[in-house]
């Protein structure tokens, strides 16, 4: 037998980052899953608009913008304390891993917030009165429940971050959080350009 | 270089065995995470549905063998036929081809597991649950009763009160977490898992075909997901997706069918990548044109998502726009043709060895020739305002279904047994079990094309004496017997080879890829050796084979590691611990099942459903020792 060895993978690191760590994939295909269920939502949005002579339908009024802008606003800042703890840590430097995030939480929490008093006085239709209301509940319902999950997500990862679970080498799980909180933030962009411009161009 | 004496150690063989082994126990049984374990049990598992779906089908069958035969009432029917379909799409196609993946994609990549092996567990478990669920509503007689692809406003509150249509909804929107998990797993794993060497271009067919079936899986299945939901959501809190007063029933078809054609070539694919590797093993030669037949499994993924209006063509649509249908559901047959081609110039002059699993490959080759010749036949509208919603259309998907991937399964079976099991298969049985199975097919579904032509709606419980249609029903009823029998030796076969089947060894057909190159079965972790490969048949190249391969040396035996590589050139990159067992990916499915399937209960139960997966997902990934990294 003459099998002899070529490559001696001890001296590689145990792990790994960016693109090329399999989690990073992972988390992408998750994304990608998701990002197709925005779509589905979006497209059924504007099949269902096809069918009716005036989206919202008569007796619905079209939704307001001040409200919805500000959150988004609110919600896409949240990104900015995400970028700044990730490029730091990326440096070696641990300190804004150990508080940003929970501004990014707070944020996250005054859009859900916004939301909820939206939903729940500002608008005049409820899931069940016609096409316009199922869809658009279901669009922010999906979304809220996304931006809930990032902030348990995030919640647990502070958490490790403040026992020094992280190091900049083996920092993959901060990263991946990070992408998945930069896309629950931007998947809310078109689902606010559907909702709040698409009801308003062709009503 | 290093040469043998000083990288093969026993003691080292006994600690890879120590590590990478799955507890004992049956409490320990829902911890294991091997990717061997769940794949086998993917398969054992789809198989065990297969069984059931075959058993309604000759239920459907002894109903109809004669008119106005009252041993089903109408409502069992319904949900017979159902059940059927839903058994055979959505509980054995998608997940037995994913246990063939699961089990064989890292062998062939000669790594040691996947790159997610708890996920795995998780998507298995999200499967056996919602099967379970399935079959217990049949039991109880409040299965679904709408078909398999519950068109509403049959399938909403209105006209399908009830608990069946609910179990519907609600298991197919979380059922199909199985199929995306594991998606996305064996794309990450064929990305970051090949072993040194083995680059995009030398990677085995059957690897790309189960690459491109991911990728289908990650964007056809989550339209799915969401227009399942919706009608739940209609069903449950009356909104209005599909209602006919103010949403569209029409969107239900476009969303189902925007999951439902992909999911053919989803099923379809892999079987592909089965024929591939049969041919190639058999015929014992490369295979001729792998790049053709590489870019034809691509394009078949794409134009796969374009074709799905062709089964609404009777639904009222602009004529544009089923003319559009019509010239992709005709232009898919280009790449099919290709590696058809492709598969007979390989097999031209070759003096192949006809064992059972060719026979099953020429058996594909004959049958779905006369399915897509069907198919083309419905493509076009004319036609298929004729044909739609009768026999015709059943007997053309059963041949493009049954042919196109249960006889390569059938034949992937028997080819992958030895490395399953570590013994043949008989292979006289074998032959008898092809030709009877062959047999009782054909004379299955060969006369509803013609029944169909004559008239015969599906889906119907019976039928009057005197429309002329007797005695095809009757012989048809007959043959599925034959058809089932086929099966049954198969099955019989597979039993019983299990115990008195000739021992394999490693390599029992001389194939070429790196699944033969390990023991059979394989041990917990996979290989003794990471080999590194210079060729697309790494077995054939070089003259010593097996023993004349470089290695990997310096992977840890004392836990879980596996070595990740560049996507497109497969260059050592780093070494990834992997997670070991844990009862963590059960009890998350146990808590999404209870999140979705909740909804038929209380809109309360999802809430407490969405905290129990918080706290199992973070159960999942809490780490072993906390602080030991500083």
């Amino acid at each position: 037998m003459s099998l002899h060895a070529d490559i001696d993978a001890s001296k590689l690191p145990d792990f790994s980052y960016e693109f090329r760590s399999p989690l990073w994939w992972g988390i992408v295909g998750l994304m990608t899953v998701e990002g197709t269920v925005v779509a589905t939502l979006i497209a059924s949005f504007f099949y269902l608009q096809g069918n009716h002579a005036a989206w919202p339908p008569a007796g619905t009024s079209p939704p307001e913008l001040l409200l919805p802008t500000l959150s988004t606003v609110v919600l896409l800042a949240s990104m900015v304390p995400v970028y700044l703890t990730d490029k730091a840590f990326k440096r070696g430097d641990p300190k804004p891993l150990a508080w940003m995030p929970l501004v990014s939480i707070a944020l996250a929490l005054v859009f859900l917030g916004i939301k909820a008093y939206e939903y729940a006085s500002h608008v005049d239709f409820r899931w069940d009165t016609h096409a316009y209301g199922s869809i658009v509940w279901l669009m922010i319902g999906f979304h809220s429940a996304h931006v809930i999950a990032v902030i348990l997500k995030t919640l647990v990862i502070l958490y490790l971050a403040r026992r020094r679970y992280f190091t900049p080498e083996k920092r993959i799980a901060v990263t991946v959080n990070g992408l998945y909180w930069y896309f629950v933030a931007a998947a809310w962009i078109p689902l606010y350009l559907t909702i709040y411009l698409g009801s308003r161009i062709w009503s | 270089m290093t040469d043998l004496a000083s990288i093969h150690h026993d003691e080292e063989t006994q600690q890879l065995e120590r590590t990478w082994s799955s507890p004992p126990g049956f409490f320990a049984w829902f911890t294991h995470v091997n990717q061997t374990n769940i794949g086998m049990r993917f398969i054992v598992t789809g198989f065990v549905f297969f069984i059931l779906g075959v058993i309604l089908a000759l239920l459907m069958r002894l109903q109809l063998a004669v008119p106005d035969n009252d041993f089903m009432d109408p409502e069992t029917y319904n949900q017979v036929f159902s059940m059927h379909g839903i058994t055979m799409m959505f509980l054995f196609a998608i997940p037995v081809m994913e246990g063939f993946a699961v089990y064989i994609i890292p062998l062939m990549l000669g790594t040691r597991d996947m790159t997610f092996p708890r996920l795995n567990a998780f998507g298995y478990y999200i499967y056996l649950i919602a099967g379970v669920m399935m079959y217990a509503a049949l039991l109880l007689k409040i299965a679904p009763d709408a078909g398999w692809f519950s068109y509403p406003p049959l399938a909403g509150a209105g006209f399908s009160p009830g608990l069946g249509l609910d179990f519907y909804t609600t298991v197919i929107t979380f059922m199909e977490i199985s199929a995306l998990v594991a998606a996305i797993e064996i794309i990450a794993t064929i990305f970051k898992c090949k072993v040194p060497g083995m680059s995009l271009n030398r990677m085995p067919i059957f690897v790309w075909a189960m690459l491109v079936m991911s990728f289908m899986i990650v964007f056809a299945l989550p339209p799915l997901v969401i227009a399942s939901l919706m009608l739940a959501l209609d069903r449950m809190a009356g909104m209005h997706f599909f209602t006919a007063a103010s949403g569209d029933p029409i969107l239900w078809q476009h969303l189902f069918w925007f999951f439902g054609h992909p999911e053919v070539y989803i099923i379809f694919i892999p079987a592909l990548g089965m024929i591939s590797s049969i041919i190639i093993t058999f015929t014992q030669r490369p295979i001729f044109g792998y790049i053709p037949i590489v870019l034809s499994i691509v394009a078949i993924g794409f134009i796969g998502f374009g074709l799905w209006v062709h089964h609404m063509f009777t639904a009222g649509l602009p004529q544009l726009g089923s003319n559009f249908f019509t010239a992709s559901s005709a232009m898919i047959a280009i790449p099919s043709g290709v590696q058809i081609f492709c598969w007979i110039a390989t097999l031209w002059g070759s003096k192949p060895k006809l064992d059972t699993p060719l026979l099953h490959v020429l058996g594909f080759f004959l049958i779905f020739i006369i399915g897509g010749l069907s198919g083309v036949m419905v493509a076009s509208v004319p036609f298929d305002m004729q044909a739609h919603d009768t026999y015709f259309v059943v007997a053309h998907f059963h041949y493009v279904l049954i042919g196109g991937a249960v006889f390569p399964l059938l034949g992937g079976l028997y080819y992958w047994y030895p490395k399953f099991t570590g013994r043949m298969m008989n292979e006289r049985l074998g032959k008898i079990g092809f030709w009877v199975t062959f047999a009782g097919f054909n004379l299955t579904f060969f006369p509803m094309h013609k029944l169909g032509l004559d008239g015969m709606p599906r889906r119907v419980y019976t039928y009057l004496d005197g429309l002329g249609w007797n005695e095809a029903n009757l012989f048809i009823s007959i043959s599925s017997a034959v058809l089932a029998l086929g099966f049954l030796l198969t099955l019989a076969n597979a039993l019983i080879s299990l115990k008195r089947g000739k021992t394999a060894g490693d390599n029992p057909w001389n194939a070429d890829t790196l699944e033969w190159a390990t023991s059979s079965p394989p041990p917990s972790y996979n290989f003794r050796h990471i080999r590194i490969v210079d060729s697309r048949y790494p077995l054939w190249s070089g003259t010593g084979g097996l023993e004349q391969n470089p290695v990997v040396t310096g992977i840890r035996s004392d836990r879980r590691e596996i070595l990740l590589t560049s996507i497109l050139e497969s260059h050592p990159e780093a070494r990834q611990p992997l997670p070991g067992p844990s009862p963590w990916p059960f009890w998350l499915a146990i808590a999404t099942a209870l999140t979705f399937a909740g909804l038929m209960v209380h809109m309360a139960i999802p809430l407490l459903g969405f905290l129990l997966c918080f706290i199992a997902i973070t159960g999942w990934i809490w780490p072993k020792q906390l602080g030991a990294a500083k």
